[in-house]
């Protein structure tokens, strides 16, 4: 078992982030694409590492050294947890490859064992990414003992492995339970959803918990911070205590209860996996088709009704990208509730929030749009409309519609708690809806730009499009950036210039976006794509 | 109906390709076009489909030049790859309305011919189900259909009978038959010699990019030796140039 886990393991790990597409490839479209991926991941891994550096700096600065580690495995964890619980279920239980491995005469167990394990390198290659710049710098201004490097080389390893589990577990539940379902992926999209409602849900109750902090906090930050971390996830706590203290027995405990958290969640999925994967990739044929009468539909409704077939057969896709406009309308929602002196509270800078909601709104709304990956997501299906008598612009409207109308009703309830809860007046109405919209578009339009340039047409599993891709992150993102600059730009402006400056950032913002639709229609896809 | 001329395609990187390729298909023509795996007839065709771009030369479909208005080229034919790689998230029989919808065949025509072929394919029970339960037979008689949903004038086919059960082959050959008597032409690859030889007017033999014979079956075909023997034979002496 041993050494079929070890050859399966090395399968798995040959091209971690296309690796091996990138040594054997003698294509050179190929090696410059996997080239590509990698630079972005290493872009986003120096972003990653400068951004916990400068906080382990910060709170070095503010006297709170001791913190530090804890802090940081606390923040891998919320990574790990977070990212895993939605392509947990798509990795461990992926079907490309199933029937091959199947086939084989392998012990049971070692298919799950061997995609747990990549899920583990992966997942410490991020721990190390945010641990040990943080590590650096609590090392160079505390100038610990050795018994801090020695705990932190122990500790590491383990830091992955709890919420991995949690994730693992949640994954391994929603695949589960959808397997059973005919409609196995929107059961699975559904209770997606659900937990990630949850977890938003139970972090705001944290934060409320927590109440205001008085005087008596300030003196004692440090201890206030280990309480709250200690509440959110206590094995960092203790991990953090014995790498600042060189308390072996917290760390060994901490080692302890990671591995047998890990290995018990382990040994579940392992046992599951055999009946999880016959009920997934089971097929469900009537074989009771009558011939009735079809419906005929235009070029345009028939693309676009294509665009949402293909949207909602994928989980993982549904999941990551309406997740931000749910949040919008629970957010707007909780404005009607709380009205908008409860979130000027939060805020750390006095601001009008009438101004700055719709930027807020337009921000959720643009963090992950369809479009940026709607082109990879066609896969090996692409070979369909490029063959069809279809233009371009036939196909590309057909996505963007398809992002727009998707977003359409979420915007219109947002739009409509905003109106009950900050009581607009006519002018603020305008710009409260058109800001947003004129931004929803941009994003929409500019995935497609992005996606264009980097598309990645061949994959074996959607986690690698949805979540991996670059096109994800530069074209998921750009909508939510540009949010963000402009509610920078209206909040630094004197008040009597914020109508002037909204008028002329829609109309910059609409005509970048009408030049990035004129290019992307012209695009050469049979050629480059 | 097809011209392909001086036609040229290589990868970068790779020494795979087409050199310098001419074929000419008339209406009627049901042209076998045969090769060693990797000799360039699945590029060929994507290039003939307009799904892959060439470097030089010129192909038009019905005097059209699919480069210059690639729309009204596609307008005139069906593609079929090897590998029918379909939207396995849509039933068979929401596949073949999309695909008459792109075409805009109307309602009572595309319902006929769906009944017609989903019937001689014995496929009809099956289209309410989802692709993604259908066998690589089955895929390859739904994308036979969707082909032929809309009456093209041309057909480029890539190993349309790979999967395919005998019964499912014998209609396949006389719908192709019958589709050449009405006017139409058909542009397929194969390795299924026997077939081409007995199906085919006309045929192209394409080694390492390089069409090494082509045209009537009959020419190519002469002193009573096999299609099967005729391709070893031009293969070998290829070789020994």
């Amino acid at each position: 078992m041993l050494t079929q886990s070890k050859i399966l393991i090395k399968l798995e790990l040959c091209n971690l982030y296309g690796w091996n597409v990138l040594r054997f490839s003698r294509d050179k479209k190929a090696r410059k694409k996997s080239l590509g991926i990698l630079a972005v991941g290493l872009f986003v891994l120096a972003i990653l590492m400068c951004y916990v550096g400068g906080l382990s700096y910060g709170l070095c600065s503010l006297g709170l050294s001791e913190v530090v580690p804890a802090y940081l495995i606390t923040i891998s964890g919320m990574l790990i947890f977070v990212f895993g619980m939605l392509k947990a279920g798509s990795v461990v239980f992926r079907k490309e490859g199933h029937d091959i491995l199947c086939a084989l005469p392998l012990s049971r167990g070692v298919v799950p064992i061997s995609r747990l394990c990549r899920m583990y390198v992966e997942n410490l290659l991020m721990t190390l990414a945010v641990l040990l710049p943080g590590i650096g710098i609590y090392a160079w201004n505390v100038r610990p003992a050795a018994a801090f490097y020695w705990m932190s080389f122990l500790g590491i390893w383990s830091i992955p492995l709890i919420p991995m589990a949690a994730a693992i577990l949640i994954g391994t539940l929603i695949t589960g339970i959808s397997s059973r379902m005919r409609h196995k992926s929107l059961v699975a999209t559904g209770l997606s959803i659900f937990f990630v409602l949850v977890i938003l849900y139970g972090s705001f109750r944290l934060s409320a918990m927590e109440g205001e902090m008085d005087s008596q906090m300030w003196k004692n930050l440090s201890m206030w911070i280990m309480g709250l971390l200690e509440k959110v996830y206590p094995p960092a706590v203790w991990l953090g205590t014995a790498m600042t203290q060189g308390d072996l027995s917290k760390g060994m405990l901490c080692i302890g209860f990671s591995v047998a958290v890990f290995a018990g969640v382990a040994a579940g999925t392992a046992l599951c996996f055999e009946k999880i994967c016959r009920n997934l990739f089971g097929s469900y044929a009537k074989h009771d088709y009558r011939m009735g009468e079809l419906k005929a539909n235009s070029m345009v409704v028939s693309l676009c009704k294509r665009e949402f077939q293909r949207y909602f057969s994928s989980s993982i896709y549904v999941t990551n990208t309406i997740i931000g406009p749910i949040m919008g309308c629970v957010l707007c929602g909780g404005l009607l509730v709380t009205g908008t002196e409860s979130l000027e509270k939060v805020l750390p800078f006095p601001v009008e929030i009438e101004s700055l909601i719709p930027f807020v709104i337009a921000g959720v709304f643009c963090m992950m749009a369809t479009t940026a990956t709607s082109i990879s997501m066609e896969g090996k299906n692409w070979w369909i409309v490029k063959s069809l008598p279809l233009t371009v612009k036939n196909i590309l409207d057909a996505k963007i519609l398809m992002n727009l109308l998707l977003l359409l009703p979420f915007y219109l309830l947002s739009e409509l708690f905003l109106i009950f809860a900050l009581k607009p007046g006519v002018g603020e109405l305008f710009w409260q809806m058109l800001l947003p919209a004129v931004l929803i578009l941009f994003s929409s339009v500019y995935g497609i730009t992005v996606n264009l340039y980097v598309p990645v047409m061949e994959w074996d599993n959607e986690v690698r499009i949805v979540k991996q891709s670059a096109s994800a992150l530069a074209g998921g993102m750009g909508g939510f950036l540009l949010a963000v600059l402009c509610a920078i730009g209206v909040c630094v402006v004197p008040p009597m210039y914020a109508v002037f400056l909204k008028a002329g950032m829609c109309l910059a913002v609409f005509s970048v976006t009408v030049l990035l639709y004129r290019h992307n229609n012209h695009y050469d896809i049979c050629g480059k794509i | 109906m097809l011209k392909i001329e001086h036609v040229t395609k290589h990868y970068k990187g790779s020494s795979k390709g087409i050199s310098d390729l001419s074929l000419h298909i008339a209406p009627g023509d049901l042209y076998a076009f045969i090769g060693h795996n990797g000799a360039g007839k699945t590029t060929t065709l994507k290039c003939v489909a307009g799904i892959q771009d060439f470097d030089a030369g010129t192909i038009q479909i019905g005097g059209v030049d699919i480069r210059k208005d690639p729309l009204e080229c596609k307008k005139q034919f069906a593609y079929i790859p090897d590998n029918p790689d379909l939207y396995e998230y849509l039933t068979g029989i929401q596949y073949l309305n999309f695909i008459a919808d792109i075409f805009g065949v109307p309602a009572r025509d595309r319902e006929e011919r769906i009944k017609e072929y989903g019937d001689a394919f014995e496929i009809t029970a099956s289209l309410g189900d989802l692709i993604s339960t259908y066998s690589h037979g089955m895929k390859q008689k739904l994308v036979l259909i969707s082909a032929l949903v809309h009456q093209p004038k041309l057909l480029i086919l890539d190993e349309p009978f790979v999967g395919l059960d005998p019964k499912a082959t014998v209609i396949l050959k006389d719908l192709m038959r019958s589709i050449c008597a009405g006017g139409g032409a058909i542009f397929f690859s194969t390795h299924v010699l026997d077939v081409a030889e007995k199906l085919c007017n006309k045929v192209a033999i394409i080694r390492n990019g390089v069409l090494v014979a082509s045209g009537d079956m009959e020419d190519v075909v002469n002193q009573g030796r096999s299609l099967e023997a005729i391709f070893m034979e031009v293969l070998e002496h290829a070789d020994t140039e």
